[in-house]
């Protein structure tokens, strides 16, 4: 640990190895502007990645009638900047630059050092899926179904994230760090060691990849995103939600499992998280196990930015045909699947990428040597109904939330979670296709607390409750735990564009007909703390609790 | 002995937010997980917490908390054998 502040100087990290400074000379930001290291990361990536698929500047601004869609996933966003100047902001010297800790706003900077001098006209949409480690191909997905959809015709798609002394801590808490260097699969595996990074793809039509001349690297032929909806930060014993998301992308490939040829494995080393996926894996492939590893133990586990990174590794490994070795794996124990050890060589037609998050959000991504044509299915008019509930009296959260079901609730996570049971029983959809929430700041009142005691305490004695619910994604997993709902689940964060960016969500859904019901919770919390430091710049939090049911009106 | 078990209860209560129990309601050799309270995997690191932070007791491994927290008695048993505050 060389860059990161922390105290916990004994936990190996997979650090990018380079200061603020040095990123910020490579990302082409004024040492004066403040600007969050998952931003910077997250700028050098995406140039990379525009610069791999040859477009230059005139091409994204002309060219791409539509404009360009950056979907970038983070969690952490700008806490970097939040933990190292909180001192500064108490002492009310806080300035606009605190906005860059939201989510979206990091997003924002990222598109704003593109290198696409018309940015505001090229790049069309923007969105921050924040599903925690599941972000990132959660991006891919959005990107996928805008596409899909004509809604875009190109989209950069990924995750970037930093490391942070907020989530270094956090995993601490949930004692799931490893002191040795990480060892997925492995019977003596003791954890995860974090890390840090970007990875985009950029993904458009076939045919305008073909009609410009662009080397084509790799095909997205399936994808699912599903809820394990079992606990916030365990996962299932039998891999429910993992299974569910692996065959449901296999399925919208039109693959079978003997076609896979690699998996590049979730396997962030935790004995749960293995034991779960290999489960899954084992429910899907049976006996005939494809050739499986977790590449954790090259990068650590980059959270967010993890499903962006492996998506890359993955399409590397199709274009060398090589599948990436398992590193630190020494025995097996029972219940765990057998990964690769040495890197083999081989042609890999279609890879698994699995990247799984908190609250059970699980995501899969099938890429594909050859294309499949995804946009097959019929186009679906949306003259969708709408209703909705906002949740105010207080009596009334107490008939939709048990006591025990709320003692580690937030007030507002209770109002939430009473509105979204509330909208369900009105609208008689009992299990809603997709959870989708918005978010501008996330679950600030437990990222408060966690941040606030963390600092206090000089990174000592903290609290694991207020960390696991500290992710932006705890509102739609709570919900789709307390509900047994095993469907899709996303949640965005991105100003007061947010809303906008789940209605884009579920809507190219539907019209795909992926889904045909959909719940979306506008969530957010009055939190003293941060009010104190928003007030500075006059702006504050507030109390939101909104839920709306859109259906396609084809199943009800 | 039974002092530390009435402390601990209510230590359980306040860092597992259980704002509608007394110390009353906790039976001192019930299981804590599974059946009795119903804990979870959080829970077992935030009884964690709570003996270093209370009695200076460290786990480093979550597994080697499963005898320990067996009931509130087996923890208090415990607690008076290693605490260091």
């Amino acid at each position: 640990m060389r860059q990161l502040g922390s105290v916990h100087t004994d936990l190996p990290v997979g650090e990018v190895p380079f200061t603020d400074t040095e990123l910020k000379r490579m990302a082409g930001v004024a040492d004066s502007e403040p600007m969050p290291r998952t931003s910077l990361l997250g700028i050098i990536a995406a140039r990379e990645a525009l610069l791999q698929a040859g477009l230059n500047e005139e091409m994204v601004n002309e060219k791409m009638v539509n404009g360009l869609a950056f979907i970038s996933g983070t969690t952490v966003g700008g806490m970097d900047l939040t933990e190292q100047h909180w001192h500064d902001y108490a002492d009310g010297k806080a300035t606009e630059n605190i906005r860059l800790h939201e989510a979206g706003e990091s997003t924002n900077a990222i598109v704003r050092h593109l290198g696409i001098s018309n940015q505001q006209s090229a790049v069309s949409f923007i969105a921050t899926p924040s599903t925690a480690c599941s972000s990132a191909l959660n991006a891919i997905m959005l990107g996928a179904n805008m596409l899909r959809t004509g809604k875009t015709k190109a989209a950069l798609v990924g995750g970037a994230e930093s490391l942070s002394m907020f989530h270094l801590n956090g995993f601490n808490t949930l004692m799931i760090l490893d002191h040795v260097p990480c060892r997925p699969f492995d019977a003596e595996r003791h954890g995860l060691n974090l890390g840090e990074g970007a990875g985009y793809l950029f993904i458009e039509p076939e045919e305008q990849a073909i009609a410009r001349g662009a080397t084509i690297l790799g095909y997205i032929g399936g994808y699912a995103n599903t809820c394990d909806a079992y606990h916030q930060t365990a996962s299932s014993d039998n891999g429910e939600g993992a299974l569910l998301a692996m065959s449901g992308a296999l399925r919208m490939a039109g693959l079978q499992p003997a076609d896979i040829d690699y998996v590049n494995a979730h396997g962030t080393a935790t004995p749960n998280n293995d034991l779960s996926e290999s489960a899954a894996l084992r429910r899907l492939f049976g006996d005939n196990l494809p050739a499986v590893s977790s590449t954790k133990a090259f990068t650590g586990h980059t959270t967010s930015a993890s499903g962006g990174l492996e998506a890359a590794i993955c399409v590397l490994a199709m274009q060398h045909g090589l599948v990436p070795a398992n590193l630190n794996w020494s025995s097996t124990a029972e219940g765990l699947i057998t990964p690769v050890t040495h890197t083999q060589h081989k042609p890999l037609r279609h890879i698994l990428c699995n990247a799984f998050g908190f609250g059970g959000n699980e995501s899969s991504l099938v890429i594909s040597s050859t294309g499949t044509d995804l946009s097959e299915a019929p186009m679906i008019q949306l003259p969708n109904e709408q209703i909705n509930v906002q949740m105010v009296n207080d009596e009334m959260v107490n008939s939709f939330v048990s006591s025990a079901e709320s003692r580690r609730m937030t007030p507002q996570m209770r109002r939430v979670v009473a509105a979204a049971r509330r909208a369900m029983e009105e609208s008689g959809v009992a299990i809603p296709d997709a959870i989708v929430c918005a978010t501008q700041w996330g679950c600030m009142l437990q990222s408060m607390r966690f941040l606030q005691d963390m600092i206090d305490s000089g990174e000592q004695q903290l609290k694991p409750t207020p960390f696991m619910q500290s992710t932006h994604n705890t509102i739609a997993s709570l919900i789709a735990i307390l509900t047994g709902n095993h469907g899709y689940n996303a949640t965005y964060s991105q100003g007061k564009q947010s809303l906008d960016c789940a209605l884009v969500d579920i809507r190219t859904q539907m019209s795909i007909g992926l889904i045909h019901t959909a719940m979306v919770i506008e969530f957010d919390e009055q939190v003293d703390a941060w009010d104190a430091v928003l007030q500075q710049i006059g702006d504050r939090t507030e109390d939101i609790a909104r839920v709306h049911i859109y259906t396609n009106n084809r199943k009800i | 002995m039974e002092k530390l078990i009435e402390q601990l209860k209510a230590q359980i209560i306040e860092a597992l937010n259980f704002e509608d129990m007394t110390p009353a309601d906790i039976d001192t050799d019930a299981p804590l997980f599974g059946e009795g309270l119903g804990l979870d995997s959080i829970d077992a690191l935030e009884l964690i917490m709570l003996m270093d932070r209370e009695y200076g007791i460290k786990l480093s491994d979550p597994k080697a908390g499963k005898a320990v927290f067996q009931s509130v008695r087996t923890m208090a048993e415990y607690i008076q054998a290693n605490r260091t505050k």
